[in-house]
């Protein structure tokens, strides 16, 4: 459904800075009626991906082709297939919920009884049903979120683009908002590519990729994913994790990786972890806050292909598994 | 077009829901009118236009600072609809670009034309004599004005990311347009250069359709051959800032291109 081929894309340079290459040579397929997480870093290409395929950004080199439509060549065609939710809101907050549905219609050539009907499908899941006539800046930021999705939905798109969509949402609207988009993804087999964050949400998906450094470090099922790590990883948390990592490498010969205040090790025989646990621990008690064996989780995975030092751990990754 | 409607109602409704705008925008030239109006016509004798007070001198000069001011804060809106991600929805929606900005385009004119004719409707009551003909003439030349000034700011502000920005080019470019072009002086008295950078100002030419029919009956206006150099200065004014506005609305954020690696 989305066929990304040897997609670059390079920032043109300032007098301050060089041009920055922000996809390099970038191949990516999404089937049709998948659910497909895309992930990474900062400053991964994310949102430069993003950006191009909603057509607003021209790659360097490369196509993209949604539903046999070139993005280039024929962006109108695109366009009406597409649905859009952006990370940052895109309705007008000094108009009503209902006044901005109405616009949204009309900008899709929907009027009349077919723009109203649309109206009540998409409002069906949502909690906007009576809130039609309040000012988008009265609601509350889950309820913005539900009023982008309802937007998108009305015009029933068959390619669902979205952008770090749950961003400032408290961890309940976030489960809401994510399990209306899959719901309604099934039940209309549409074609979904979400870039986030926060791998929490990505261990129902189809299809996940990860990028990097604007290349794909990985892709395929979460399950996939999650094998390509072995099956289990120790985590530790020190009380001076540099200190630590240095011994473990030098007197016991293991690479632990670094993640915020916690060493990593991940690359362990699965026989071998619980052996690995005591080891550690008798040798550096004193030194250790925490020490624990994970089932490795989607982030687990991330932290793994990124390099680890790729994210801080800051209070966006909520939902850190047991 | 209903798409174009439909953003046109979105800033009229926009306009129309605060009344801090509303009465802003229609006392600001009221007060300028009566008192630069009151303060100059004492002074104000130009040759040849004897009886002619300049309040009554600046009346179409106000008209078009209306139109002006609307086309700013219609600019204005442009780049707080990126700021605040309003444009973003509607550059994904498959609509022609042109669609964009006549929506804007036709949403400002139709905030500056309340604004003008609930001046036009204090005239009789400051003395101003407008007969109906004339007003029947009024009317489309501030529409064409409006859509010239509306499309020349949309062309300005689509590409500035801060509002702050776009009060220095309000400033340097866009408030001179209006003072060089016979508004608040007659043209006929200004030095050399003063007057051929009037005479290229667009503003020049629409003051100069708009001040005809409060002096002639439309007949004799059209019969008048200033009056159709003007009008086609106007219109090549508004149609070119509407089709350039489209092709910087068309023009995509671009990457360098691959010169090797591919």
């Amino acid at each position: 459904m989305i066929d990304i081929r040897n997609l670059s894309h390079t920032y043109p340079g300032t007098r301050k800075q060089p041009p920055r290459a922000a996809l390099r040579n970038l191949d990516l397929s999404v089937r049709e009626g998948h659910f497909c997480i895309l992930s990474g870093p900062n400053g991964s290409g994310k949102s430069t991906l993003f950006r191009i395929l909603c057509g607003m950004a021209r790659p360097s080199g490369g196509s993209v082709e949604i539903a046999g439509h070139d993005l280039s060549r024929d962006p109108m065609a695109v366009r009406r297939l597409l649905g859009v939710v952006f990370q940052s809101p895109a309705v007008d907050k000094h108009l009503g919920v209902g006044e901005n549905l109405a616009i949204h219609a009309r900008l899709y050539g929907l009027r009349g009884t077919e723009a109203a009907l649309r109206r009540e499908e998409a409002l069906e899941w949502s909690d906007l049903r009576n809130r039609l006539g309040d000012r988008v800046d009265t609601l509350s930021g889950g309820l913005a979120r539900q009023l982008e999705l309802a937007k998108c939905l009305m015009t029933r798109p068959r390619v669902l683009l979205l952008d770090e969509p749950t961003t400032g949402l408290d961890p309940s609207s976030r489960r809401n908002f994510l399990d209306v988009l899959r719901r309604v993804q099934r039940e209309r087999s549409m074609t979904v590519l979400m870039t986030t964050h926060i791998f929490s949400e990505a261990e129902d998906a189809d299809f996940v990729a990860i990028l990097k450094d604007g290349v794909l470090l990985a892709e395929g099922t979460p399950q996939r994913l999650r094998e390509q790590l072995g099956r289990e990883v120790v985590v530790i948390s020190p009380r001076d994790p540099a200190a630590l990592a240095d011994r473990l490498s030098a007197e016991l010969g293991l690479t632990p990786l670094r993640h915020g205040d916690e060493l990593r090790l991940d690359e362990v025989e699965p026989a071998e972890t619980l052996a690995l646990l005591e080891r550690i621990l008798t040798r550096y008690r004193p030194e250790i806050h925490s020490i624990s064996i994970k089932q490795p989780a989607l982030e687990d995975v991330f932290i793994h292909i990124t390099g680890g030092n790729g994210i801080k751990a800051n209070g966006a990754n909520g939902g850190n598994g047991s | 077009m209903g798409v174009v409607i439909s953003l046109a109602w979105r800033e009229y409704t926009r306009f129309i829901r605060q009344p801090h705008r509303v009465i802003g925008s229609i006392g600001q030239p009221l007060l300028f009118w009566l008192f630069l109006g009151s303060g100059f016509t004492g002074s104000f004798r130009p040759p040849g236009m004897e009886g002619v007070t300049y309040l009554e001198f600046f009346y179409p000069g106000v008209l078009m600072m209306m139109l002006l001011f609307a086309s700013i804060f219609s600019s204005i809106t442009i780049i707080e609809d990126r700021d605040q991600g309003f444009l973003q929805g509607v550059l994904v929606a498959p609509v022609p670009r042109m669609a964009i900005v006549l929506g804007k385009v036709a949403g400002g004119t139709a905030i500056a034309m309340l604004q003008s004719l609930l001046f036009l409707l204090i005239a009789p009551f400051v003395g101003i004599s407008l007969a109906p003909a004339s007003l029947a003439m009024v009317i489309p030349i501030l529409i064409l004005t409006s859509v010239g000034f509306t499309s020349l700011g949309f062309l300005l502000a689509w590409g500035m990311r801060s509002t702050a920005g776009f009060h220095a080019v309000m400033m340097i470019f866009l408030m001179p347009l209006w003072m060089l072009s016979g508004a608040l002086f007659p043209i006929t008295h200004v030095p050399g250069w003063m007057h051929w950078i009037m005479l290229a100002n667009p503003v020049s030419h629409a003051l100069t359709l708009l001040r005809l029919p409060f002096h002639a009956m439309p007949g004799q206006v059209v019969g008048d051959p200033e009056f159709a150099v003007s009008l086609a200065v106007v219109l090549a004014w508004a149609l070119g800032c509407l089709y350039l506005s489209m092709l910087r609305v068309r023009r995509v954020e671009r990457g360098v291109p691959v010169s090797s690696s591919n």
